[in-house]
């Protein structure tokens, strides 16, 4: 079975594990005594043995007591040959370097996972070309090899002449982001292509301390090249970057002051941030394959930014949030999968070029970041490019993973999709506009929200048509380094464009009529004339704690902007999660007494002051938005926190009336939410139930133990007798007290075949839960009159 | 080795000032999840543990303990695996808030739901106002775990969530992240699926 470790957000995702071709952890895993040899190795063996080779070049060598693994030793290559020492840590069942806080369950995780990115590493692991071909009949031999003559020496030029050409040739479209310091730089492998790539680690490897966590990357793929092998590099930096004269002023004084920057370690913030560490990754089996694409070669980018005052996103990223000190940021993008996965067609037909550019310029256009007063404004889109990578990665939560450019490739192969004529995705997203336009305008007999459940279940089925197509199989598969909770989204991201976007206007207006209807509008706005007044103590919170202040406000309102702007839910958390953040920073920024930790106590009494400074319609409608169209599988992580909480405040706004007993609240706001979460409730279900679904985590044990556990409950339901038995036992191990909730049980028989028929089983989809809500309806009117009397 | 991750989304609930995100913080503080960035703030925490050949990843959801604002609990422990109901041990009051809070739970909470009682502040023995025996007698009548913690000095805080991954089902019974797929309980061990 293939690795699939939680502890490590890199390993190989467990559906891949059919594939004959072994996974390149496999492959390393087979010749792990020619890596990490035993007993005779020893540090200064190893040292002797990767002398002179080249840089990546690395050998692992054991404790002598112990026999753990204890030191990662790598080549810089270069002329002085030197070898650098990384410890290894081993607590327990996880490997990490002393440096770093990443671990591993195993060894061959960690070395793949620095060979894919350098983290603390000078430079990255070097692993030889030839290990990609094997297969499963020759993987035997594997074992046998010897660290000196196989591992370490045979030159890698040969090595690849020698085994790739069994490969066929793939394009790797690689970009690599580095934010350390601040800095952003994006460089397009076409340019490298062109011109070359000797000026990115030109004549600093002299600078390099063995002992510091070096921002300096020689980075292996670079040094082992063959047609690039680079030439005259001043010169030709000077013909590209004409093209770009203040990027070009800017990138290479950057360059000149990284080596610098590299000595005072960790990184001082009131100096200008410069860009440091340039990865790069390119195809490494590319010389076959004649340049595909020659149209926008040359195009150089480099972003920077300085790093100065509030304004700045990285100093705002070092402010806000958590009382803890966050470490120096640094993110490493590494792309593509052709490392573990044959290459596919599809990625052959895009240009690289092409997905570089929609990268970086579509996203920023549906995501406007807030615009900050800039001093240096021709820094502008530099400011804003930065801004968007480095809030959307701490906001979501990836450090690490290829997201974005995986993420165009796939949204532009829906894109595509859903153009094909014919098709059945492109019928099937054409039908749910179309359906949907013309829905709810009357909103008659139908609330807001039952039109949005709606139109949730038609994205979900709208997914499974997706997902049925092999080549969106086939792209997904190819990515390999995000977690199957990332895989999730981006396919939502992907719909989001095709089917959201053209309707999400749409969905304001009737929304904004719905809640016109309820009276929910009318009631935001006479409350917030009662409540506006109010103190940050006076709606709850405990005294000192600090609420943002007019400019960080202001930025807030410029976020909720987006956030309105954004027709993608998932969009809509993101910038949700940023506000939060701010509000957290004005919290414990302006605080009266330093180092407090603000819980959910504090925060929701200022998450209303900052409601009740806000456009309350807006965010009501943006609010239902998310609620309803977000994929119910992301409600349970921090998104799902904060949208709850941004849904309680807003609820606790509305329905404020300060005479009134608490306890009448609880069951009008009990009675909404049963709503929502039924609904919720029935998604998950059926998009988990749906047996003709090729899911894109069919393997996930979650899954499987969801519907093994339903199956079974459902047949010992109808059987009747077992469960009987078995229950006060199972209560006694957890709470016996508790009866279930009614509303928990009656699940998934109307809601089986739903994906299959977008319109019809919708529709009966919709009278179950009306029925059921009527059901509950009564219930709570029962409760509410109890209540009372 | 080929672990489950499984996600459970705890809730906390208690009077305000009981030392609730004190508890999460204590907990959360030592750990470093390499899988993910650290979370935006001290209301919302996850904090990955290793139980039996399981990873429980607690999504550790706070609620604001104030009374205006108890109506807005059910949106928060809804779906949630387990709740952990803080008291102060020097305020009484606080204690009757948590049987409050049980009935409450009882009533509108997910079922099987695993509770988790605590009473905390334990270092301000002096000021004691609720006593451990009442208070374990009171969990042990309702089968809620029951500890006194003391955030202040990191007492007992770990062994809570121990206790709570004790009382999860395992895995193939929990159907991923919610309370909703308990009803096989502990039996379900002996039929355990693996998924691969």
């Amino acid at each position: 079975m293939a690795v699939h470790s939680a502890i490590n957000g890199t390993t190989a995702i467990p559906w891949r594990s059919s594939r004959k071709r072994l996974t390149l952890l496999e492959q390393l895993r087979g010749c792990q005594e020619a890596w990490c040899p035993g007993a005779p190795w020893d540090r200064e063996r190893a040292h002797s043995a990767i002398c002179g080779t080249p840089a990546g070049c690395f050998l692992i060598v054991r404790d002598s007591a112990t026999c753990q693994p204890s030191l990662l030793c790598v080549s810089t290559g270069g002329d002085n040959d030197t070898v650098l020492d990384y410890n290894i840590k081993s607590t327990g069942k996880v490997f990490q370097l002393s440096e770093s806080r990443l671990s591993f369950s195993d060894l061959a995780q960690l070395v793949l996972f620095y060979s894919l990115t350098r983290d603390v590493l000078a430079i990255c692991l070097s692993i030889p070309q030839w290990i990609y071909c094997v297969t499963d009949k020759n993987r035997n031999h594997l074992s046998q090899l010897e660290p000196t003559e196989t591992w370490l020496r045979t030159p890698p030029e040969q090595q690849t002449d020698e085994m790739t050409h069994k490969e066929p040739s793939t394009v790797m479209c690689s970009i690599q982001l580095t934010s350390t310091n601040g800095a952003l730089c994006i460089i397009n492998p076409l340019y490298l292509r062109e011109h070359g790539d000797d000026w990115l680690t030109h004549g600093t490897t002299a600078a390099q301390s063995a002992t510091l966590p070096s921002n300096i990357r020689r980075e292996r793929r670079l040094s082992t090249t063959r047609t690039w092998a680079g030439a005259g590099v001043q010169s030709k930096r000077a013909i590209s970057l004409d093209q770009e004269p203040t990027a070009a002023s800017i990138e290479s004084s950057g360059l000149s002051r990284a080596r610098s920057a590299d000595s005072h370690f960790p990184l001082d913030f009131s100096t200008p941030a410069v860009p440091t560490g340039v990865v790069l990754r390119r195809p490494s089996k590319d010389s076959a394959c004649s340049p595909p694409h020659r149209a926008s070669t040359g195009s150089l980018t480099v972003f920077t930014q300085t790093s100065r005052g509030s304004n700045s996103p990285v100093s705002e990223l070092q402010q806000h949030g958590s009382p803890v000190p966050m470490s120096p940021h640094r993110v490493s993008w590494i792309e593509d999968g052709v490392w573990l996965s044959p290459p596919r067609p599809s990625s052959l037909l895009q240009p690289p070029s092409f997905e570089l550019d929609s990268l970086s310029i579509s996203s920023i256009e549906e995501e406007q970041e807030s615009q900050m007063p800039s001093a240096a404004s021709h820094h502008a889109s530099a400011h804003r490019l930065a801004d968007k990578v480095i809030h959307r990665l701490s906001a979501v939560g990836q450090a690490l993973g290829g997201l974005v450019s995986q993420k165009k490739r796939l949204i532009n192969r829906v894109q595509e999709l859903s153009e094909r004529k014919g098709g059945s995705f492109a019928e099937n997203v054409k039908g749910f506009v179309e359906m949907t336009l013309k829905k709810g305008v009357d909103l008659d007999g139908v609330t807001g929200s039952e039109f949005l459940q709606e139109v949730r279940s038609s994205l979900t089925s709208l997914r499974e048509t997706l997902l049925d197509y092999p080549e969106i199989q086939a792209l997904l598969d190819s990515i390999t380094d995000l977690s199957d909770a990332e895989i999730e989204s981006l396919v939502e991201l992907s719909l989001h464009k095709v089917a959201v976007k053209p309707v999400s206007a749409h969905l304001y207006s009737c929304i904004h009529a719905s809640r016109i209807k309820d009276g929910t509008l009318e009631r935001l706005q006479s409350n917030l004339r009662v409540l506006e007044k109010n103190k940050v103590e006076e709606l709850g919170a405990s005294a000192g704690v600090g609420v943002p202040d007019s400019s960080s406000l202001e930025r807030i309102q410029q976020k909720w902007t987006s956030m309105h702007e954004a027709y993608s839910p998932n969009k809509k958390v993101d910038i949700l999660l940023k506000v939060c953040k701010s509000i957290y920073h004005g919290m414990s920024a302006n605080a009266s007494s330093a180092g407090t930790v603000f819980g959910a106590d504090d925060f929701l009494p200022c998450l209303t002051w900052v409601l009740l400074r806000s456009d309350l319609t807006t965010l009501q409608i943006d609010t239902d938005y998310m609620m309803e169209l977000l994929d119910p599988t992301q409600l349970q992580g921090e998104g799902g926190y904060y949208l709850t909480t941004l849904y309680a405040s807003l609820y606790y706004i509305s329905s404020f009336r300060p005479r009134m007993p608490a306890r009448q609240l609880s069951v009008e706001a009990q009675h909404s939410l049963n709503q929502w979460h039924r609904r919720r409730t029935l998604h998950c279900d059926q998009s988990r139930r749906s047996k003709n679904r090729r899911t894109i985590r069919r393997q996930m044990c979650r899954d499987r133990g969801s519907q093994n556990s339903q199956t079974d409950t459902e047949s010992k339901e109808e059987s009747g007798s077992v469960d009987v038995d078995k229950s006060p036992q199972q209560a006694g191990s957890s709470t016996e007290g508790l009866p279930p909730l009614s509303e928990e049980k009656p699940r998934g028989q109307e809601v089986k075949d739903v994906s299959k028929t977008p319109s019809s089983a919708s529709d009966c989809n919709e009278q179950g839960i009306l029925s059921k809500q009527k059901d509950r309806q009564t219930l709570c009117a029962g409760e509410d009159e109890q209540t009372k009397n | 080795i080929d672990m489950a991750l499984r996600e459970l989304k705890v809730c906390l609930l208690g009077d305000t000032g009981v030392g609730k995100s004190s508890i999460v913080w204590r907990f959360v503080e030592d750990s470093f999840d390499p899988n993910i960035n650290p979370t935006i703030g001290a209301s919302f925490m996850t904090k990955t543990v290793q139980y039996q050949n399981e990873l429980h990843k607690f999504l550790i959801w706070d609620t604001a303990g104030q009374e205006r604002f108890r109506a807005l609990a059910p949106m928060y422990y809804r779906g949630s695996a387990a709740a952990i109901i803080v008291y102060d041990i020097t305020k009484e009051e606080s204690f009757q808030t948590l049987k409050n809070w049980v009935k409450e739970l009882r009533q509108h909470g997910p079922p099987n739901i695993v509770v988790a009682i605590a009473g905390n502040k334990c270092d301000l023995s002096d000021a004691r106002e609720v006593q451990e025996k009442d208070a374990k007698d009171y969990a042990d009548s309702i089968h809620a775990i029951f500890v006194e913690t003391s955030a202040k000095n990191a007492i007992n805080i770990n062994e809570v969530f121990i206790e709570i991954s004790k009382r999860i089902p395992v895995a193939d019974a929990a159907g991923g992240t919610s309370g909703k797929g308990f009803k096989l309980g502990r039996q379900a061990s002996e039929s355990r699926r693996t998924c691969c």
